[in-house]
């Protein structure tokens, strides 16, 4: 693995970048958040907002929305399939990378992360709008079906990783990992009955992935973390997971973009799943 | 306390103290876009809401739980009419949402008595809110509610040990 270099080194773009290139003819700047006002009290110039929960989870069956659902939210934000979609968001970026992972799901691929998120922005005393864009509708065609089978992952596949013996790897605190707490450090609780992880899952905080100011670590130290420490190989296929699936799609943007895995795949019914659904095996060990 | 049935009528808005019933039914009859505004201006006054310097009170209870990202100070006056005011601190890391509710639970509860306090129910908070933007990671728009209500019932076993 190529130590000095991210596999996917452009899909990182820095905050400066953003300055000068978010209006650009071809650019949209996303925000995505999981402080659900936090976009309405600034934001970058021009950029619009895509609401996790409202924009992108079906508002009845626990899914995604549908192909439909997704054209008219791209064309409704000016959106088309060639349309570089650059996001940004709080939590170093939690929410950012579920947007894209989901924009990914439905098939674009066009997409970058603003290196820092919202809080590196701020810090560098960047300009905040509370202006929202006017984006004239676009054409944005309904996708033929979401990419399920290759970046998506469910109970019966992440079950099967675990029996095969496959890389799982558990995103979560070392505290929900070894079921000491079922909540998130410093969260309420989000209402799951069994602690612990799925048997033969490696604990790698998502946190481990970025720098204080939430930037990505660089080339050598994610390589360290994942393909030496974890034993992570390319020709491996890889589930990722966690609560909800926010800090796995986190940690599936760098295993996927910045180290280059070819094969990971996001579980997004994650431990919530899990925990609650009757039967399935749980380790609590270290 | 008073309990909203799903299939029934929401509570009358005179089961809340009266500055409380009066934001609920400004936030009922606003459409979305100025619900949010609305939410947004009263996180933006939510540092108001800080106890100011010098000011003393009758219960002081600041803590940072586990369950919640930053720490939270309730500051609890009682005037002679046992009525209330309260302040509250927040740290940085809140969600806005929070600060919001924050501001509008210094107005909405300000003069009311203790009781009154700790017969609020909580289901005022969608009805402001908008089922939108409750959600599971906004949760904690509850937790102010919950530790004013707790400073409440700390200042009454404080006062019948005190008579005890």
């Amino acid at each position: 693995m190529n130590q000095n270099a991210y596999a996917n080194p452009d899909v990182l773009v820095s905050t400066d970048w953003v300055a000068h290139h978010g209006s650009d003819p071809g650019i949209r700047v996303i925000e995505s958040n999981e402080d659900v006002l936090l976009y309405d009290t600034g934001h970058i110039p021009g950029a619009v907002h895509i609401d996790w929960h409202t924009d992108l989870n079906d508002p009845l069956v626990r899914d995604y929305v549908s192909p439909e659902a997704f054209a008219r939210l791209c064309s409704r934000h000016g959106i088309t399939p060639e349309t570089t979609c650059v996001f940004y968001g709080d939590k170093a970026n939690w929410w950012a990378c579920y947007a894209l992972w989901v924009f990914r799901l439905f098939g674009h691929t066009n997409v970058k992360i603003m290196n820092g998120g919202r809080d590196k922005w701020i810090a560098e005393g960047r300009e905040l709008t509370r202006q929202k864009p006017s984006c004239p509708p676009s054409q944005y065609p309904v996708a033929p079906r979401r990419l399920d089978d290759e970046i998506r992952a469910f109970a019966d596949e992440a079950l099967a990783q675990s029996k095969a013996g496959k890389p799982l790897i558990d995103v979560r605190s070392p505290g929900e990992y070894k079921g000491v707490i079922t909540h998130m450090p410093e969260y309420p609780q989000e209402g799951v009955l069994r602690g612990g992880h799925i048997p033969g899952a490696k604990s790698v905080p998502w946190k481990t992935a970025v720098n204080e100011d939430g930037t990505f670590k660089s080339p050598g130290e994610l390589a360290k973390i994942y393909s030496e420490n974890c034993g992570l190989l390319k020709d491996q296929e890889i589930i990722a997971y966690c609560r909800i699936g926010e800090r796995s799609s986190h940690t599936w943007f760098v295993l996927t973009y910045l180290l280059g895995y070819p094969s990971v795949r996001n579980y997004d019914g994650s431990w919530t799943e899990w925990g609650n659904r009757v039967r399935m095996p749980i380790d609590r060990s270290d | 306390m008073n309990k909203a049935c799903p299939d029934s009528e929401p509570p009358a808005s005179s089961e809340y103290p009266p500055k409380l019933a009066a934001i609920v039914s400004l936030f009922e009859g606003l459409p979305e876009d100025e619900k949010r505004e609305t939410l947004i201006s009263y996180a933006d006054q939510a540092a108001r809401c800080a106890p100011a310097s010098g000011e003393t009170f009758d219960l002081e209870d600041v803590r940072k739980v586990e369950e919640c990202t930053d720490t939270v100070g309730i500051f609890l006056k009682v005037g002679s009419s046992r009525q209330v005011h309260f302040r509250v601190s927040l740290g940085p890391q809140v969600q806005i949402l929070t600060k919001a509710m924050t501001s509008i639970l210094c107005r909405g509860l300000d003069s009311s008595t203790i009781e009154q306090v700790l017969e609020v129910p909580a289901d005022f908070v969608p009805r402001i809110v908008g089922g939108q933007l409750v959600r599971v990671r906004s949760q904690t728009v509850y937790y102010v509610l919950t530790r004013i209500k707790s400073a409440c019932r700390a200042f009454l076993n404080r006062e019948r040990a005190a008579a005890g």
